[in-house]
Order: structure tokens, then sequence, then C-alpha cells
């Protein structure tokens, strides 16, 4: 038996899954904090960043994150205060591309994902203790 | 006889060499947030094949474990590689196999048991 790759297979496929979603929740903790940055440090104001999910292999096999994506959509355009020193000349400020609402409900996603890979990884613990229970009597 | 105290030490130097894997996890857990660690993992499959497959009788201190750096994972910005996830998956895999071999040693007692009548 070869303990390492079969038998720990859905252990290994779980901590896959805590890893991406732990690195997801990264993302969005990003967003969020940036959500009101206007320079990103090129003069633009701060994209906001997806996490895209990869299957490892074909078949049976954990996820991970092949890449953070700039989201490309236009920034939001908001009426500056009177004298402003970042307004354009109509007045206007360009915001991050950051939707609250967004970001909350990936929020809540990413964090259920990641309880519910920590509960595969808990259930296979009592799995294979109820296997060892076979070796008793 | 000889294969079943054989036996018995195999699962002895393995059993030693989980609780050396939890003294190595510990340590890169600890290190966690350390700028340039990288995180070490212990080897004991090699010294445990190559002790069964001799098919002599082997020495315990012939089963020790190696310690080394596999260098493998993705760095973070500090130049550490330790991610909490993957050594907390090391640490259950760590348990159950420190379980069976348990088990297995517990197993063989109650057997030597039974043989002596008791």
């Amino acid at each position: 038996m070869n303990i390492d790759g079969s038998m720990f297979g859905s252990l290994d496929i779980a901590i896959s899954g805590l890893k991406a979603y732990g690195k997801q929740m990264e993302a969005i903790s990003s967003n969020v904090a940036n959500s009101r940055t206007t320079d990103a440090g090129d003069g633009q104001p701060y994209r906001r960043i997806e996490a895209i999910f990869k299957a490892q292999k074909g078949g049976i096999g954990g996820v991970e994150i092949s890449e953070l994506m700039e989201d490309m959509s236009d920034f939001e355009m908001i009426l500056a205060t009177p004298g402003d020193p970042r307004a354009n000349a109509d007045g206007y400020i360009a915001m991050p591309n950051v939707n609250m609402a967004v970001e909350t409900a990936s929020l809540m996603q990413a964090s259920r994902a990641y309880q519910a890979n920590a509960a595969i990884l808990k259930r296979y613990q009592t799995m294979v203790k109820t296997s060892l229970e076979l070796l008793q009597a | 006889m000889g294969i079943d105290t054989n036996m018995m030490n195999y699962l002895e130097a393995s059993m030693r060499a989980e609780s050396t894997r939890q003294r190595v996890i510990a340590n890169n857990i600890a290190n966690m947030n350390t700028p340039g660690f990288r995180r070490s993992d212990i080897d004991f499959q090699d010294a445990l094949s190559k002790a069964i497959g001799s098919g002599e009788k082997v020495e315990k201190h012939e089963m020790e474990p190696d310690l080394f750096q596999p260098m493998a994972t993705a760095l973070k910005s500090n130049g550490n590689d330790v991610h909490l996830e993957s050594e907390v998956g090391e640490m259950v895999k760590n348990s159950l196999r420190h379980k069976t071999f348990m088990m297995l040693l517990k197993k063989k007692y109650s057997q030597y048991k039974l043989a002596m009548g008791k």
C-alpha cells in the first residue's frame, strides 16, 4: 500500500482547496482594502483582482489558482468635492472598479468553500480511523 | 520469530520517524513568517525500503530519517516557502500514519499475548 500516493489522495485534494480558497480570500481582501485607492502606483486607480481557479490535472485532482487577473472593466467616475486635486478637467475622479457587494458575496463563497474543504479533511480522518478500528478486537 | 521482531523494529523505527517529522513540521509552522526560511522535511521511505529489501536483521540506528529541504514549494514575498495549509495537511497525514503503526503494533502485542495463553 502506498500511503502517500493513493491513501492520502483526498487529503491532498482538500489541502489544495484550502490553499486555493485562502489565496482567493487574499485577492478579495486586497480588493476591499484598495476600494478607494486612486493611485495603484502607476497613477491609475486600483484595478480589482480576480483569482482564476484551475484544476491541477484532468480527472480526479486538486485545484490551484492559475493566475490573479486584473479586472479590465471601466473605472467608476465620481463627482469630486470642489478643490480635490485629483479631479480631472470635468471635475470627476476615477475610482477603482471594486464593487463592495460583489466582494462581500465572493468573500462569503470563498470562506464557505474553505470550510467545506476543512470539513472534508476532518471527515477523511474519521474514515481512516474507522478502517483502523478493524484492526482491533 | 525473527521476521516478527524485524517487523516490530520497522514499526518502532517508523513511529520514531513520525515523531521526528512532527517536530520538523512544528518547526516549519513556527518559522512561518521568518524571512528567507525554507521548509524542511524528512525522508524515511528510503531507509525503510532499503532495510526491508535487504532481508537481513537491521539495527535500529540504520533506519534513521534524513532531514532535507525540498525547495519545491512556491516562495512567498519574504522568501519563505511555508504554507500553513500544507503543513497542517502534512501533520494530519503524519498523525494518521502514526495511528496506523500504533494499531499494528498493538495487534502484534495482542497476538503474542494470545500465543502465551493470556
